[in-house]
């Protein structure tokens, strides 16, 4: 990319009133792709990420700055901490959305038309205004006020009932896993927008349900229940056509390798990598019917081969002989995986107070005249409340007194004292190590990431 | 006519399975014209079903009918030469073309984006693969679940010890189609900007990764490896999904669902659901990590009462109580759910060979040009139009074509 070149999105703003995980996802993509984000915080209502994971788990001293959770999905965004609540702080929001491109917000539905904010206001101010509402169940139908967090989710989707071990309950994934599939659906949804603007200078409204934005990944399953009357068993690691396909023990402590055969081709490759050419006569083996019928039997012998080996070792074997294979990898190995490394997922983000750190690409997406990576760090509380009000028009005495009237902040309203918030943040590591939730804490770990100072 | 976001966007898709036609989908959805390639035995999505009566029948597959809806379908061998040749008269005219091979087989066909941009400088060439076009694992195979196991998700998913958990319903292929998606439209926005064609390289493994909520950040802020714990947020227990009279909930009892030190004497949320405020004196509902430690005394201290009601009960008290608790459908669920219908997400459609389905509706919706799904296409259906309407073949070069296997 050439200096004179700007990114796809530069000029464009976003006004970003989404928080957690879902639609800061989304406006991280956009921001990403070089749109001015502003994102607004609530002095009494943090957004709840600035109380998660806090760097070196130590909440001493202003604990939202520290924040990992909060930094890694908020990086290339500006912030104000303005009072909603207030009508001075409502006039922010006008007065920027009539120089605004896009509005995003994750409140539940009520909220922005409660706050005179909704789509039918706001677009008296800027006609051509593109809103996304991301929320759990979507603006309208009978759950639409229903409390909807990420956990909740994936399971409201669908997605649950077919995650999980052969005959045992519904699993959800290890993480939220809708909000960011969500989010990112969001952002692909706002740039189709966009699109047609440019085309029509038409804006328009979004309504994304959480909950509907994932069901699409339960297609086959719906399919199959209309077609057949039949509901999707949960099973494990195994595949409805590939055989085998698991996760197998490795060497090491919780050490693990999965491998997938689509055909009799691949198995063939598999049998002979890992030296078991007998497979290949084996009845029970030698054709996919068989191996489905007799699969448990299968994976023991695999798992004889797989746990005298580490996981990489498994991977790059059997993928030098054309199998499907990958190692299952931890938080701390993809940050060392060379593959990851060479591709620049993780941008070394330099945050006040936390120094260097890795931040996640949002946007997987590759390209050559441009990237789309994180610039900037996030930003601290109500770091840029006077940078935005003086480029929206106020002078500096409109700016004082917002801040006397508590409008605007830059610290949080705690309801108790700080070091009471820091002990509660700070989890219990040595009792997690114990109890196998955690599987090592490194104390060095910045040498060893090259990030110490 | 309803208006269309992207009718003025032209696409020829090669690609075959889930992630490339989830986001040709979504674009052809949206109006563009997307043209699928499918190779003369056709997509290979048509082969996997689910069949009606499990009967297979390459136009009655479940999957594909539902990734390959608003679109038009050639078959056309693009490994030969003389496919080769058709598909660039068709990219003459097109803004994108979106693939699913790895590097390697693109340049072998002379399709990869340095092969292409000489002739097609305003072309954008879309590529999701297993690991991506660059990098030491570029030529390595994968699918769904080494994506899914490359991410750290998985690692993370499942019971401390077994083995770690792919999430269902190939998740990593629909996350990998949303992230192609997102770079075809942010390479178009390019390109208005700044001129010129692109290469979007999607890596299925890092578009899962992408998702990570915080297990590399946990490492990297903090040094702490996190591990699979019932699939379990670091932040507490419950969070998670349990057993109740007729099936399963989420039990989330959010920021304020336990006693809080700040209104000592007010009863919690979670204890009103269960009508026992004698629970707020329990150390588990005090102390988060109580909970997460010895959460099989805490799961003794609940299941009576969640086993005692149904799901429907639970919930609604739950919300009531503004607790955020969630249920759990199934496919059969979600078909007849209200909430949906009220918003009228599935879409009911007749399809000339499958008959009546009921498909996934659009994602979001959008006031101005709503997202809209008509049937997927017969294969080979818009063969003559595209290579006699289009491309200016004479009827009787279908024939040949056909003969030869390229068509």
């Amino acid at each position: 990319m050439t200096d004179a070149q700007q990114l796809p999105l530069e000029g464009i703003r976003v006004i970003d009133l989404a928080q957690v995980f879902a639609g800061p996802a989304c406006t991280r993509i956009l921001g990403d792709l070089g749109a001015d984000v502003i994102r607004f915080e609530s002095a009494n209502r943090m957004d709840v990420t600035r109380n998660l994971i806090i760097t070196d788990n130590d909440g001493i001293d202003h604990h939202w700055h520290r924040a990992s959770y909060f930094v890694i999905r908020n990086t290339n965004k500006r912030e104000m901490v303005v009072d909603l609540a207030k009508e001075e702080g409502r006039e922010i929001v006008r007065k920027l959305v009539a120089g605004a491109d896009i509005l995003v917000e994750s409140f539940t539905p009520r909220v922005m038309a409660n706050f005179g904010l909704d789509y039918e206001a706001l677009s008296k101010i800027k006609p051509d205004l593109i809103m996304c509402s991301l929320s759990g169940y979507g603006q309208y139908g009978s759950m639409r006020d229903f409390g909807a967090y990420g956990m909740g989710l994936e399971p409201a989707s669908g997605i649950s009932s077919i995650t999980g071990y052969a005959g045992g309950p519904p699993m959800r994934s290890g993480l939220s896993f809708t909000d960011p599939y969500s989010g990112f659906v969001g952002a692909g949804a706002i740039l189709t927008a966009l699109r047609y603007r440019r085309r029509t200078g038409k804006g328009q409204y979004i309504d994304l349900s959480e909950q509907e934005a994932a069901i699409p990944v339960m297609a086959a399953a719906l399919l199959d229940y209309q077609m057949n009357g039949r509901l999707a068993e949960r099973r494990g690691d195994r595949s409805g056509y590939a055989a085998p396909q698991g996760c197998y023990r490795c060497a090491g402590d919780d050490r693990w390798a999965v491998i997938s055969c689509e055909n009799d081709a691949e198995f063939e490759r598999l049998a002979r990598a890992t030296g078991h050419a007998e497979w290949l006569d084996d009845a029970r083996f030698a054709t996919v019917t068989a191996r489905f019928e007799h699969h448990d039997e299968l994976d023991a012998a695999i798992t004889a081969w797989t746990s005298q080996r580490d996981h990489y070792d498994v991977m790059r074997t059997l993928q030098a002989a054309g199998v499907k294979a990958a190692a299952v990898l931890d938080g701390k190995e993809i940050l060392f995986d060379p593959h990851f490394q060479a591709r620049h997922h993780f941008d070394i983000v330099d945050q006040p107070l936390l120094g260097k750190r890795p931040v996640q690409r949002h946007l997987a997406a590759k390209f050559t005249r441009f990237e789309a990576k994180a610039r900037r760090a996030a930003p601290l509380l109500g770091e840029h409340n006077d940078e935005v009000l003086r480029e929206i028009g106020y002078s500096d005495e409109q700016i004082a007194k917002l801040k006397e009237d508590a409008v605007i902040a830059d610290q949080p309203n705690l309801p108790v004292p700080a070091q009471y918030v820091a002990a509660a943040l700070k989890l219990p590591y040595d009792r997690y190590l114990e109890h196998g939730i955690l599987q090592a804490v490194d104390a060095d770990y910045r040498e060893q990431l090259g990030i110490a100072e | 006519m309803a208006k269309r976001a992207l009718s003025d966007l032209r696409v020829i898709d090669i690609s075959q399975g889930i992630a490339g036609p989830y986001a040709t989908k979504l674009l052809a959805d949206a109006g563009a014209n997307v043209t699928k390639i499918e190779p003369p035995a056709g997509d290979y999505t048509r082969r996997l079903g689910p069949f009606p009566g499990d009967v297979p029948d390459p136009e009655k597959s479940g999957l594909y009918l539902h990734l390959n809806t608003s679109k038009r379908s050639v078959t056309l061998d693009v490994s030969v030469a003389s496919g080769q040749v058709i598909l660039k008269k068709l990219l003459a005219a097109a803004d994108v073309l979106v693939c699913g091979e790895k590097a390697s087989t693109l340049r072998a066909w002379g399709l990869s984006y340095d092969d292409l941009r000489g002739e097609f400088p305003d072309l954008i060439v879309a590529q999701v693969s297993p690991f991506g076009a660059t990098g030491p694992y570029a030529e390595y195979e994968g699918n769904n679940i080494t994506a899914m196991a490359m991410s750290t998700i998985m690692y993370n998913t499942g019971e401390p010890d077994r083995e770690p958990l792919a999430t269902g319903g190939q998740a990593g292929e629909y996350l990998g189609g949303v992230q192609l998606w997102i770079g075809i439209l942010a390479a178009l926005e390019n390109r208005e900007r700044n001129g010129g064609g692109d290469h979007v390289d999607v890596s299925m493994a890092e578009a899962v990764a992408a998702a990570d909520e915080y297990n590399a950040a946990m490492y990297g802020f903090q040094g702490a490896v996190r591990r699979r714990y019932y699939s379990r947020h670091i932040f507490g227990y419950p969070n998670d999904i349990m057993e109740c009279a007729d099936g399963y909930i989420v039990v989330i009892p959010g920021a304020s669902g336990f006693p809080s030190p700040l209104q000592p004497d007010t009863i919690s949320p979670m204890a009103l659901l269960m009508e026992d405020i004698e629970l707020d004196k329990t150390v588990f509902f005090q102390q988060m990590g109580e909970r997460m430690v010895h959460w099989r005394e805490f799961e003794a201290l609940i299941s009576p009462y969640l086993m005692s009601k149904s799901a429907m009960e639970i919930v609604m008290t739950a919300q009531a109580l503004r607790l955020p608790f969630a249920f759990v459908p199934t496919a059969s669920d979600l078909l007849s759910d209200e909430h949906l219908a009220e918003r009228g997400f599935f879409e009911h459609q007749q399809h000339p060979r499958a008959g009546a389905i009921t498909l996934p509706g659009a994602p979001f919706k959008m006031s101005v040009t709503p997202l809209t799904e008509s049937p997927a296409p017969l294969r080979g259906e818009a063969n003559a139009d595209v290579l006699v309407g289009e491309l200016g073949y004479e009827t009787g070069d279908l024939t040949i074509l056909s003969d030869r296997g390229v068509i």
